[in-house]
């Protein structure tokens, strides 16, 4: 996806100690200290300054699929990187219910131009608790390629715990998709860390 | 007799001045039918151009191919252009701004929210028949001359190419911008088409007199508005397109047929401009909307929406209203029910909201957001 | 023996061993398990998608319609001339039959900028779980392409020229000579993915790339070196 992958290259071309790929291994893992989840099969997490908030996984490489997973995002937060700063910004609201969390996501996806179309949301679990699962279709205003997504997203303790992902229809979503949902149906949240007494 | 020459003949002036009907002369006569030029030709190389832009375009996701609509659409256009008709292809592109170009080769667009925004047959064949003007004049190519720069071309087909190009469209349109006297000539060519195709070409001015209604709603209201990048609009235009129509009589406008060939696509276009999240405008065009004779619960829906989604001071109770309305007019699309319901929730009427989802999912029980709303249901019940 | 000839041997003994061991691997470009076509296999060559740019002075690409014409003319006529010398039944497909294939050749796009990025990039960026090795697919969606043409591989390539015009010419000279030679923008590049697609499966078999400041397509005379390049090594008969 191109402003992943824009940002991405622009970062290595500033500052090549920064970007980093990571394997992921198949077994429980945590990420952002507040969602464990349990994978089977590897995955590769791609790290870089200024990205945004979520975790970025992928299998076939970014301007191909994108894991995005959301882990204790608090109230007021820009859920996406900042640097097109003349673009809307989508922020988390903790009173946010199931359709406005829809509409959030569907906003940041659509920041580059890239169509987007709901076509099932549904109550789910999430992190163990109520949450909300959906799935979409979009076409990339860059090459006009077609899309297929699903996301999962929960409020917890006022706080956003979700995971998107996004592939080809044509061949790659279908051959992810079910290791998708088994990430999404593992997914732990994490008690809340006491916070340090002033 | 080369029409440049004749309308030049004896007279200094532009074009851009001279009247359609000079006292004694005989009236503009359409060009004879372009030959494809040759490829190694400067001309040549722009219609190539065009050629890929268009192959994109027929592949590309964003191309209305409905069987019903375009051959409609196809139609009007046609007897716009009359000998001209076989070289005109028709393309009816989903995107919610307003825009239709026809580029040198023959390829026509015609964007979704420009057919959202006219009422009528006649409005439609006056922004066609605008382009078709600007076409048989070659006022394009014109401007690819002026421009010396051979990288033009690129941009310039671009300009006629996908959907996708939006981005670029206002930066790009600014460059090639037709000049003032081919705007004016286009809209005088264009209300000639439109009379002699028999519409009445006093629609024209209101195509632009309904669009300035939006961009005057704009907060911020600027020239360089997306939604009309590529045709100004502005009062001077709308005062000399009525007095065109003065001296253009009859024809018809057509508004049932317009409104029931469209009626099938009505919601997902609406659907698509409450997206833009342009909620000014789309209050002031849907406002003006809500006066068709047709659709009406769906504009007042879309409205509501709109509304809904802003949720500025007093905006809650303006969506009520406008959902309330649909609803009480009949034929109301089922997203006035959920958005009633979702209200409700929000302001704790619990009982209201379970009714109104309830209604939502007896007329709609398919619809991609049912399961999360008999959850919603289910949760108002405890 | 003593330390310093020790020293010495194992150095030429890891090298040697390092060296057999990448001859004995796949080159990157290659699918594991996968060294040639066979005989008189069948390919379908899709149509080119190439742009070509011209640099003005700011540095901005503006699109060459004029070249991008002259670019696709170049390499349709080199593939004409040449795909009869292969050992393969080669044909190309038409521009107006690909209609139907659009999507397939959008993802086919993405797939190369994956493995432009991961696979032939700056290592930071490759994927841990491909395991350094070329393995993408592009799954049963090229069933349909092999239905329609009858072939049982294809051919994508994907060609990006940008040249820098007389004003960004005279531009970067500027440029160099008030850096003392320290600032040296760039001038034109070229790149350019070819890949060889098993239609059954959707793998991908064989995968090149150029990304250099020298290539053109445009010019007849020079357009045959781009193609030679981007198809160096074209796994041909087995």
């Amino acid at each position: 996806m191109k402003t992943l992958l824009g940002l991405l290259l622009v970062v290595l071309l500033a500052a090549c100690t920064t970007v980093a790929t990571k394997k992921v291994d198949s077994g429980d893992n945590t990420i952002g200290d507040r969602l464990q989840v349990n994978i089977e099969g590897p995955w590769n997490q791609i790290t870089a300054p200024g990205m945004g908030p979520a975790y970025i996984w992928t299998m076939e490489g970014l301007p191909v699929d994108q894991l995005r997973i959301y882990s204790g995002i608090k109230d007021g937060e820009v859920i996406h990187d900042t640097r097109n700063s003349n673009l809307k910004s989508f922020t988390f609201r903790s009173n946010m219910q199931s359709d406005e969390l829809v509409s959030m996501f569907e906003g940041m996806l659509t920041r580059d131009g890239s169509t987007f179309q709901v076509t099932k949301v549904e109550p789910s679990v999430f992190g163990g608790g109520k949450g909300v699962r959906f799935e979409y279709a979009m076409v990339t205003k860059e090459d006009s390629l077609p899309l297929t997504g699903v996301g999962y997203a929960a409020v917890n303790n006022s706080e956003l715990f979700a995971l998107l992902y996004n592939a080809p229809r044509l061949g790659f979503f279908p051959r992810h998709q079910a290791r998708v949902e088994q990430i999404a149906r593992s997914a732990k949240i994490i008690a809340t860390p006491v916070p340090a007494k002033n | 007799m080369n029409r440049r020459g004749f309308l030049r003949a004896g007279c200094g002036c532009s074009l851009g001045t001279l009247p359609l009907f000079a006292a004694g002369q005989e009236p503009w006569q359409a060009p004879a039918r372009f030959v494809r030029p040759d490829t190694a030709s400067d001309e040549g190389g722009i219609w190539a151009a065009m050629d890929r832009e268009e192959t994109k375009l027929r592949r590309s996701p964003f191309n209305l191919r409905d069987p019903q609509l375009q051959p409609y659409v196809q139609d009007i256009a046609c007897r716009l252009g009359g000998e001209h008709c076989p070289d005109i292809r028709v393309y009816l592109v989903r995107t919610p701004y307003f825009n239709a170009s026809m580029a040198p080769n023959g390829m026509m667009q015609v964007w979704s929210g420009l057919m959202l925004r006219v009422d009528n047959e006649a409005q439609l064949a006056a922004v066609l028949g605008h382009e078709v003007g600007h076409y048989l004049e070659r006022h394009s190519i014109e401007r690819l001359r002026a421009a010396k720069s051979s990288s033009a071309i690129g941009q310039f087909a671009g300009m006629f190419g996908v959907v996708g190009l939006l981005g670029a469209m206002g930066l790009v349109a600014g460059m090639y911008a037709y000049s003032r006297d081919n705007e004016r000539d286009a809209d005088r060519i264009g209300a000639l088409l439109m009379n002699r195709a028999g519409f009445d070409a006093g629609e024209a001015a209101k195509v632009w007199g309904n669009l300035m209604l939006e961009v005057n709603a704009r907060p911020n209201g600027s020239a360089r508005n997306p939604l009309f990048a590529t045709h100004p609009a502005s009062e001077e235009r709308e005062d000399t397109l009525k007095e065109l129509a003065a001296s253009l009589k009859g024809g018809v406008t057509n508004e049932d047929a317009w409104q029931q060939k469209t009626a099938p696509h009505r919601r997902q276009w609406l659907q698509e401009e409450v997206k833009r999240g342009q909620h000014e405008e789309s209050i002031a065009f849907l406002t003006r909307a809500s006066t068709r004779t047709q659709g009406k619960a769906d504009y007042l829906w879309a409205r509501g929406e709109v509304y809904r989604l802003r949720a500025g001071s007093g905006d809650l109770d303006s969506a009520v209203k406008d959902f309330q309305a649909a609803v009480a007019l009949g034929g109301e699309p089922p997203e006035a029910h959920r958005g009633l319901g979702l209200i409700y929730r929000s302001t704790e009427r619990a009982a209201d909201a379970r009714a109104s989802f309830e209604r939502y999912l007896q007329l709609a029980p398919d619809s991609a957001d049912a399961p999360m709303i008999k959850n919603y249901i289910q949760e108002l019940s405890v | 023996m003593n330390r310093r000839t020790a020293v010495v041997l194992f150095a030429v003994v890891v090298s040697v061993l390092g060296a057999s061991r990448t001859s004995w691997s796949q080159t990157p470009n290659l699918a594991p398990g996968f060294s040639g076509l066979p005989k008189g296999a069948k390919v379908v060559m899709m149509p080119a998608d190439i742009e070509i740019y011209s640099i003005s002075a700011g540095g901005v690409p503006e699109p060459r319609a004029d070249w991008t014409e002259a670019g696709q003319r170049n390499f349709k006529s080199i593939v004409t001339r040449r795909q009869g010398t292969l050992g393969l039944s080669m044909t190309q497909l038409a521009e107006k039959d690909a209609d139907d294939f659009a999507e397939i050749s959008a993802l086919h796009t993405a797939i190369a900028r994956a493995i432009a990025v991961h696979h032939f990039g700056p290592g930071s960026l490759n994927l841990p779980t491909k395991d350094g090795k070329l393995d993408w697919s592009l799954g049963d969606s090229t069933q349909a392409l092999k239905k329609a043409t009858g072939a049982d591989y294809a051919v994508f390539s994907w060609v990006r020229d940008s040249h820098a015009s007389a004003e960004r010419q005279a531009a970067m000279v500027a440029i160099a000579v008030l850096s003392l030679g320290r600032a040296v923008p760039r001038g034109g590049r070229q790149t350019a993915y070819a890949s060889l697609v098993e239609l059954d499966t959707g793998r991908i078999l064989w995968f090149n790339r150029l990304s250099r400041e020298s290539g053109n397509i445009k010019d007849e005379a020079d357009a045959e070196e781009t193609v030679e390049s981007l198809f160096k090594a074209f796994p041909v008969v087995k």
